[in-house]
């Protein structure tokens, strides 16, 4: 690949090969494969002991006394803690202004506010000890059991029981962002609809649970846990601990799966951390998926109050939504109010939607704190759109597929200005959604054939259209943290080069793509790269891995560090090839691992030679240079908006990824099953480091979309507040027979203002799922007025919408 | 097997049992997961524990033969027996061709679910497999959160085909 398409690599860099953009083999495969890569519950450390938590059956309750005698007594029991033993220790931090403060300790003091809640924690020899133990501790506590809350409805009534005292209601935080041309937009729309839609309460659930094991080290505090940003785990856990944050070290080894739920600091990150300085000896805690199903965050529980005024011809005048999530107790850092912001922020979408008002409420119930979850608020937006737009069409008669072709962005548009405020810099909105129509006709013509002589079956196709921010900021959602990432990148005297990195890794390759980057920007091969990621003792500061950003700011921090460490190493090469003049110096070149000038490329030094002379034979460094050869890069994307302005509006994210979901469905009415027969995508994340990792991430997505449309839900009895599933066999997680195979197609709208062009790709295969599907399915079963409105769709909620009496709403 | 009052939580029971062709006699509690067995006590932890109630798939190894959820046998039940886990798949430090598969059709991402996988496929013959439908059967004991599937059914499909020649490569895809 010639080098001016390669936009942003050194210009000391003359290229004949690009490891990007190849399927470089994975570089963490082969000790998975093996069975030899270390998780967190692998880590085991001489005189460990292990640690259960006692966790709240009660989803709201006064403490009145815990006795931990009968605990205490188990032979093997180490020690049993509560909140008020916890000597020293803080609550977790309020960073953001914008929510009503919840005062959280990790473990419970005097309430507790869900099912799930830790408030006292069992140290034991072994776990099996441990939960003997938490079963007494659990039985001889006393509770006052108080009014609950579960629902939205019951959280905003008027005489609700309040969780929080000192609050006037149950609202965390509530904005509205007025908007006069909306309210013009309705005065002067030929009609006005309005409709609710709901998004049903899920969670990301990585396959490997939570685990946190800490030991004292040579006087320093050594924290393993399962978490996607280690570098924000040990800033938090010195503040609440009080501990100098020098002393933290945090290791976020091998990572069984992330997708959100790992991105906050949870209660067992300070208390097993507490535990092993108190004991002076490693504690260990591994959640187990009963545990998981929880106490680690919910998310997704939304209800969106729409208005839209249209006219006959099918346009769009305006839309008003309150977006209203149901963010369970609250009781977690970071706390779980920034997606509905985002799904806010999310309505318009890929499509032309100017005059939308936003209103945004989350609201405190006895359920499990919500929070992180790949999309982040952004699915439950697609869902919110393209069922508007489902509707309109459905209204006025105008085809679903020309009303979509009228609003989806066309490249002449770009940079377009979103409503919300974000900028879209690129993409290809109107090509992906025509190569989608495209290849989905053919998949279509063959589902209705298949199905053609089974008048119990119906055939349907649902469409979807998403631009997806990534590379985010990330003060939204903490108060306090912003957006860049780092590496530092130092190359050997054995001319193999080393990188460190802020990001962790959480099983999406990562790994692989940084070594592909060192090696184009330094000009080396992969295989010469070693990485490190994931410990804060090795790597500099760093914000971690959500957000789709983990290809943008690693990037930018690659190319920024290896910039430094060219410009270094050139002079070191003009040196040597004694063409040491300043002149010359500029001429000095760099390819295949060789420094040399243009006119005599036989004379020429290679990265050991250069690396030898920095470190350790520096008297054939020039005169007066500093020794060493590293470099570090804080990159911190330039677009990047961290706050709003006056008007409410911000370009949230460095870039904007885009795509097309269209889903292909069948339902059975006599047993109301619904099978995805065909799903396509059409994915746009500007240039693709690696296409075969960027597919990974599609599929992956897709699949968690699929999952939270037609199968997962974590039930709360809406009378006790008590979760209805405590294991897989209520949280119905697809497995290969629930997915179909996937047809896929990508362009590469490259990122004008990107390192190499590259934008996001971890969490776009996640968003159309719900729209497309709730569209296909309404599409399927509309000659028998079913339009659906909310997800999880089941063939329960599809047979309760065919019964003649039904309201035709399938919710 | 040595007997003594099982209703106790602290009961032990001597159990022997072959993991990957190595012996081993241990004095366990009778309650002991065969899943924590293999992780603690034989320190074999490439074989993972993603629910502890049978669902997920990730903790399965080869139990005389036949694929077993580790997470919901006790250990003194396999007193005898011989086992097989996803770190008897390598033969000379190289990957099985199933591993191979794998790692060339990016079929693992975050590689927690991948053992599971890996010692379900070791335990079955190819040829028992009529059709893709059989084989989604097979796997859909399995929970993978990383992949969709799709690379995993690919990997699958590029060992089988071969071995199912005669057939007709049916899971060519
Ligand atoms: S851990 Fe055994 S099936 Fe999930
Ligand atoms: S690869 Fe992560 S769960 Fe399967």
């Amino acid at each position: 690949m010639a080098v001016e398409e390669i936009p942003q690599i050194s210009p000391i860099i003359r290229h004949r090969t690009s490891h990007l953009g190849r399927a470089v083999p994975r570089r963490e495969d082969r000790s998975a494969l093996l069975g030899q890569s270390q998780y967190v519950a692998d880590i085991r450390l001489p005189g460990m002991v292990e640690v259960a938590f006692v966790r709240s059956g009660e989803p709201h309750a006064l403490i009145r006394s815990i006795d931990t005698s009968p605990a205490e007594q188990i032979e093997g029991v180490v020690k049993v803690v509560t909140a008020h033993d916890l000597d020293g220790v803080e609550q977790f931090p309020h960073f953001i202004e914008y929510n009503q403060p919840v005062d959280q300790f990790p473990l419970a003091r005097d309430r507790v506010r869900y099912v799930g809640s830790p408030y006292a924690a069992v140290v034991a020899m072994d776990r099996y000890v441990a939960e003997d133990a938490v079963n007494l501790v659990a039985a001889a506590t006393d509770f006052e059991p108080l009014p609950t809350v579960t629902t939205i409805d019951q959280a905003l009534a008027e005489d609700a029981p309040l969780l929080y005292e000192g609050w006037p209601d149950n609202r965390l935080t509530t904005a509205l962002i007025e908007n006069p041309a909306v309210d013009r937009a309705f005065e002067e729309a030929d009609h006005t609809f309005s409709e609710t839609y709901t998004s049903q309460r899920q969670t990301g659930l990585p396959i490997e649970t939570r685990g946190v094991v800490a030991a004292l080290r040579e006087g320093q505090l050594t924290v393993w846990t399962s978490n996607q940003s280690p570098h924000i785990a040990r800033t938090t856990i010195a503040l609440v601990l009080g501990v100098p944050e020098p002393e933290v070290r945090v290791i976020a080894p091998a990572m069984g799966g992330g997708f959100g739920p790992k991105c906050h600091v949870y209660p067992e990150e300070i208390v097993v951390p507490w535990l092993a300085m108190t004991l002076n000896r490693p504690v260990r805690w591994v959640e187990d998926r009963a545990e998981h199903l929880v106490s680690s965050v919910h998310a997704r529980d939304q209800r969106h109050d729409v208005e839209i005024a249209y006219d006959d011809d099918g346009t769009i005048r305006g839309i008003r939504v309150h977006s209203i999530g149901n963010v369970g107790s609250g009781e977690i850092f970071m706390p779980g109010t920034a997606p509905t912001f985002v799904t806010g922020g999310s309505i318009s979408g890929a499509y032309e939607l100017p005059n939308i008002e936003i209103q945004t409420t989350c609201v405190v119930t006895n359920k499990t704190p919500s929070g992180a979850y790949r999309g982040f608020g952004i699915p439950e937006a697609a869902l919110v759109r393209e069922r508007i737009i489902d509707r309109v069409a459905l209204l006025t008669g105008v085809d679903r597929v020309e009303l979509r072709r009228r609003l989806v962005l066309r490249e002449d548009q770009l940079p377009f200005r979103m409503p919300a405020g974000g900028i879209v810099d690129s993409g290809s909105h109107a090509r992906s959604f025509e190569r989608g129509l495209e290849m989905a006709e053919p998949l279509l013509t063959d589902a209705r054939e298949r199905y053609a002589d089974d008048p119990d079956v119906r055939v349907g196709i649902g469409y979807a259209n998403y631009v997806e921010p990534t590379a985010p900021t990330y003060h939204l959602t903490t108060g306090f943290w912003a957006g860049y990432d780092s590496a530092t990148l130092r190359v050997d005297g054995d001319g193999k080069a080393r990188v460190s990195l802020g990001l962790a890794a959480i099983g999406q390759g990562a790994e692989t793509t940084a070594a592909s980057v060192v090696a184009e920007a330094l000009s080396l091969q992969p295989s010469d790269v070693t990485v490190v990621m994931g410990d804060t003792e090795r790597s500099p500061y760093g914000l971690g891995a959500w957000g789709s950003r983990g290809a943008i700011v690693m990037s930018g921090s690659i190319l920024m560090a290896a910039d430094r460490l060219l410009e270094k190493a050139r002079r070191i090469a003009a040196h040597m090839l004694e063409a040491g003049d300043e002149d010359i110096v500029q001429d000095v070149v760099l390819r295949d691992g060789f420094f040399f000038v243009e006119e005599d490329p036989d004379q020429r030094v290679g990265w050991p030679e250069v690396a030898t002379a920095a470190w350790a034979r520096t008297v054939d460094l020039p005169e007066g240079m500093e020794p060493g050869l590293e470099s570090s890069g804080y990159y911190d994307p330039s677009d990047l908006e961290h706050t709003a302005d006056e008007a409410g509006r911000l370009n949230a994210a460095a870039t904007w990824a885009n795509g097309t979901h269209i889903a292909i469905v069948s339902v059975r009415l006599s047993t109301g099953e619904i099978k995805i027969e065909d799903y396509v995508v059409v994915h746009d994340c500007g240039r693709m480091l690696h296409p075969g990792l960027v597919e990974g991430q599609v599929h992956g997505g897709v699949a968690q979309g699929i999952a939270g449309s037609l199968y997962e839900h974590l039930q709360y009895d809406s009378d006790t507040a008590r979760p209805q599933f405590a294991s897989f066999l209520e949280y119905l997680v697809p497995t290969c027979a629930e997915i179909p195979k996937l047809t896929l197609d990508h362009f590469e709208s490259y990122a004008p203002h990107m390192p190499l062009g590259v934008k996001g790709a971890g969490e776009g295969g996640t968003i159309g799922g719900p729209a497309a599907i709730t569209g296909a399915v309404s599409d399927a079963l509309a000659e028998f007025g079913v339009f659906v409105t909310a997800t999880p769709i089941t063939p329960v909620t599809i047979r309760a919408a065919l019964r003649p009496t039904g309201s035709g709403e399938a919710s | 097997m040595e007997r003594q009052d099982h209703d106790s939580p602290s009961a032990q029971v001597d159990i022997e049992v072959t993991i990957n062709g190595e012996r081993f006699r241990n004095r366990v509690p009778a309650r002991l997961l065969l899943s924590d067995f293999i992780r603690d006590v034989a320190g074999l932890t490439g074989t993972h524990v993603g629910c502890e109630h049978g669902v997920c798939g990730a903790c399965t190894v080869i139990v005389d033969g036949d694929a077993a959820r580790s997470c919901s046998l006790l250990a003194v039940q396999v007193d005898g027996c011989t086992i097989r886990t996803v770190e008897d798949l390598a033969t000379d430090g190289g990957l099985c061709p199933m591993q191979q598969a794998f790692h060339e059709n990016l079929a693992l991402q975050c590689g927690f679910c991948t053992p599971g996988f890996l010692m379900t496929l070791e335990s079955v013959d190819p040829q028992d497999f009529a059709d893709a439908d059989d084989l989604f059967a097979l796997l859909s004991g399995h929970l993978c959160r990383c992949t969709g599937y799709q690379n995993i059914i690919k990997a699958v499909a590029s060992v089988w085909n071969e071995a199912i020649e005669p057939h007709g490569g049916r899971f060519q895809s």
